[in-house]
């Protein structure tokens, strides 16, 4: 401790200056550093995973939809469509899943089939593609095509 | 259904992209590069802030006698300089509020988090600490001479140390000698890692190259210097002063000699990207001759370099045929150019790399708005801020009205 | 004298003693006080990420490019109207070479008109010219080796245990670093949080044991999504490995991409 006094008083001051600010950055460092840092190893807030798992979902998946239209699901499985997933067409499900209604969810239109069924030339040969304008002039696709089973005839 | 179908198949695309050629990923194309003139300054001021303390530390450390009176001035400049340097970075920040956060927790693998720590080093314990040990004994005089608040400013400045005896002068003088010396790589150190955020994109191969630091440093020391050439003219034209010719002949020399290296560094850069023309090339060549036209072959180059050269080169070789006048204005034209042609380097890379798509396929637009964060207006303010800041300093400590000890270096 | 100040250092000690045991839960109360300033959610904890590792792949010669993937994200992830994408398909147009040119090919269209979210304008070649055409998705790559979080600032970005590559949005700086540093154009900076955006692989659906959005709604299942560490049954990802020779987008930059495609074009990067 003695030494220290006979450093240089400019040497001291400055010695003191830097000490407090090397102070000043640790305590500050101790109460802003967020207390789930470095939880899972890596250098990030573990707490960040849990948050952004917690978010609401707008899609409800397939599954959630099964439970009140099982008859449409199990006809949807047994066909070509079985692929698709029923918001792929009826539009994101998560609020008609928790408030079952008519108007909130789509009940599919027309341009839907027309999404993937339009002739493309970027379009893979072995997806069934039509142009729409020869295919048929009237007006509704489900005339001759049901969706749920597109194999069987109306 | 018709009218559905239609809109199926054609496809209306509903968001007017902003102008580009070629294909763009969709994320990249904004209205505005990402970063943009905010993050121009950043090097820009970053750089003259470390080539004006190198231009002091050719006083202090390799004892060039001639250069003693811009001495104190562009340690002054570099200092002012330093404290704007990270505005522009705090004001691009999408949460400013949260710039802490790069000092509490600091991610080691990110040359951006160690800015916090090369900037407060250079700052406080280089920079700081060097002004002081210059003008300690200086404070303790005027604060005993000037009355009022000034009086009391320079008394809080000795920190309390009132020491006004010839022996700690002398160690005051032996600290800051020690202090330049570490002050050099310092000064490389937070130029250097500027240009290593950029060097360090392996994805922008505008950017991701090696020479990237060591071209950053270089035009940092051109820029500085020349900042310092039209400060020192500047200042001694507002004092109706006569400019030291030996000390201005002195400064365009070291200025040319710079100006060689970082020429020569930037052309080999260039020589390289051509020849090995590797992924990329096209895109960039054809940025370079259609985008940057007026920025890179105008204004770096021509401006920026080749005049400047020129000038000084001439000087160099026929001095003394050169009326005194004549090589006032060379130098004074000179330094300009060359801190205009530094900021169309930086304007380069930053925007420059960011004109075109990650792709490599296509070809962005940018125009500059006027008003708003990233503006002329914004650029211009933040470019003057630091000149503001100087003016105050050179009132405060390089006034003429305060008597000083000419900060004349003891040898020992 | 020399009693006097062993005396004093020794009230010396006492008090620093007596001071640090009384700062000391100071200390601790001040900081469960920043503690509950700074977490601001009591999120469930049944998840556990180091049991799982998520991947994906993309078999793009199933992609028939009708966006619903994009348009799912963007409502799925509330991502911003405009030029802002988590996910996109790009469609590519290979022309065929001019007669007597002597190329294997003639030129490379690509085009992502919003996303793909709303399909493509007929190609601006007549299709006679057309070689090859076909559609890629496109995402977070999952690098190993992400130059994005190599470079973000403050540890704001990171690779999870799990394999996802995550955002924390409440720590972002947004200073756009992790956007210029990823080859792959798959982040951006959101114009209504000011932070930095990207695909999280849907974590709040994959951590309840639904696929992410847009593998959900792909009717071609182009996009295959998996846990590499409890594969199903049959599982559709190991199956895919197997049955598919596979390539990564920029391989030359390092980055090691854990998204992998079959069927694509050495044009497509």
């Amino acid at each position: 401790m003695r030494r220290l006094f006979i450093m240089p008083p400019q040497l001291f001051r400055i010695f003191l200056l830097a000490v407090g600010i090397v102070a000043a950055y640790l305590i500050a460092r101790y109460f802003l550093t967020p207390p789930s840092f470095g939880e899972y190893g890596g250098w990030y807030r573990g707490a960040a995973l849990a948050e952004l798992a917690t978010r609401d979902r707008v899609y409800a998946g397939k599954k959630a939809c099964e439970e009140c239209h099982g008859d449409e699901y199990a006809k949807l499985t047994k066909h070509e469509h079985k692929s698709l997933a029923c918001e792929s067409c009826h539009g994101p499900g998560e609020a008609h899943g928790i408030d079952p209604r008519k108007d909130n969810i789509d009940r599919s239109s027309y341009a839907a089939c027309i999404r993937c069924h339009e002739a493309n030339p970027s379009r893979p040969k072995w997806h069934k593609q039509i142009v729409s304008k020869n295919h048929y002039t009237g007006s509704k696709c489900t005339e001759c095509h049901l969706p749920h089973s597109p194999s069987e005839v109306p | 259904m018709t009218n559905e179908v239609a809109n199926a198949v054609t496809n209306i695309v509903e968001v007017v992209m902003p102008h580009f050629e070629g294909y763009a990923y969709p994320n990249e194309a904004t209205q505005q590069p990402l970063w943009s003139v905010l993050i121009v300054l950043y090097p820009y001021i970053t750089g003259l802030v470390a080539g004006a303390f190198i231009m002091a530390s050719l006083v202090r450390v390799f004892n060039v006698k001639a250069l003693e009176p811009v001495y104190r001035l562009s340690l002054l400049t570099a200092f002012a300089f330093l404290l704007c340097a990270p505005l522009p970075l705090l004001f691009h920040l999408g949460h400013p509020e949260r710039c802490y956060e790069v000092m509490m927790t600091p991610h080691l693998t990110s040359p951006m988090a160690i800015f916090g720590f090369v900037y407060a080093w250079y700052l406080m314990a280089v920079l700081l600490l060097e002004l002081w040990f210059d003008y300690r004994r200086d404070f303790v005089v005027w604060s005993e001479t000037t009355p009022g608040f000034q009086g009391l400013l320079y008394r809080l400045f000795t920190v309390g140390v009132m020491d006004e005896s010839d022996e700690a002068a002398q160690l005051d003088h032996k600290y800051g000698h020690i202090l330049s010396i570490v002050g050099i790589p310092s000064a490389f150190l937070l130029h250097g890692y500027v240009g290593f955020i950029f060097g360090s994109v392996k994805a922008n191969p505008w950017w991701g190259n090696v020479l990237m630091p060591i071209i950053f440093i270089m035009s940092a020391m051109v820029s500085g210097i020349a900042l310092c050439v039209f400060n020192y003219m500047v200042l001694t034209w507002i004092r109706r002063k006569k400019v030291d010719m030996r000390c201005l002949d002195v400064m365009g020399m070291y200025l040319f000699y710079a100006l060689v290296l970082d020429a020569a560094i930037e052309a080999l850069d260039w020589i390289h990207r051509i020849y090995s023309a590797e992924e990329g090339f096209q895109v960039m060549q054809y940025m370079a001759r259609e985008k940057l036209f007026y920025t890179l072959s105008l204004g770096q180059v021509t401006c920026g370099t080749l005049i400047p050269l020129i000038l000084l080169g001439l000087l160099q070789l026929i001095r003394r045929r050169v009326p005194e006048l004549q090589r006032r204005r060379m130098y004074f034209a000179s330094a300009m150019l060359i801190l205009i042609g530094v900021l169309a380097m930086r304007w380069n890379v930053v925007i420059g790399g960011q004109l075109f798509s990650k792709s490599l396929r296509g070809i962005m637009g940018y125009k500059m708005e006027f008003a708003g964060l990233e503006g002329w207006l914004m650029g211009g303010v933040l470019l003057c801020l630091p000149f503001v800041i100087l003016t105050v300093m050179v009132k405060l400590f390089l006034s003429e009205r305060l008597p000083t000890d000419g900060h004349v270096p003891h040898r020992d | 004298m020399k009693n006097n100040v062993s005396r004093r250092s020794v009230l010396g000690k006492i008090t620093a003693a007596v001071a640090g045991v009384l700062a000391a839960p100071v200390a601790k109360a001040a900081k469960t006080v920043t503690e509950k300033v700074l977490v601001t959610t009591e999120a469930p904890k049944n998840y556990d990420p180091s049991k799982h590792r998520w991947a994906m792949a993309i078999d793009a010669s199933r992609c028939i490019g009708c966006g619903f993937c994009a348009e799912a994200c963007k409502k799925e992830n509330h991502v911003p109207e405009g030029p802002y994408f988590r996910t996109w398909v790009e469609r590519y147009i290979i022309t065929k070479p001019a007669p007597d040119s002597g190329a294997a090919r003639g030129e490379t269209l690509v085009d992502c008109p919003n996303g793909g979210m709303h399909g493509y304008p007929e190609p601006s070649v007549p299709k006679e010219e057309i070689q090859h055409s076909f559609f890629v998705p496109k995402l977070c790559n999952l690098c190993k080796h992400s130059p994005c979080t190599q470079v973000c600032p403050v540890g704001a970005t990171f690779d999870a245990p799990d394999g996802a590559v995550l955002i924390d949005p409440k720590y972002c700086i947004g200073c756009g670093f992790c956007i210029q540093a990823c080859p792959y154009g798959c982040r951006f900076l959101s114009p209504v949080t000011k932070t930095a955006e990207k695909c999280t692989l849907c974590y709040h659906r994959i951590t309840r044991g639904l696929k992410p959005a847009c593998v959900e709604v792909c009717p071609t299942q182009a996009r295959i999504f998996g846990d590499m560490k409890n594969p199903v049954p049959d599982d559709p990802l190991q199956k895919f490995y197997q049955n598919n020779l596979l390539v990564s987008l920029k391989p030359h930059l390092g980055t090691e991409p854990r998204m992998l495609y079959a069927g694509i074009d050495k044009e497509v990067r």
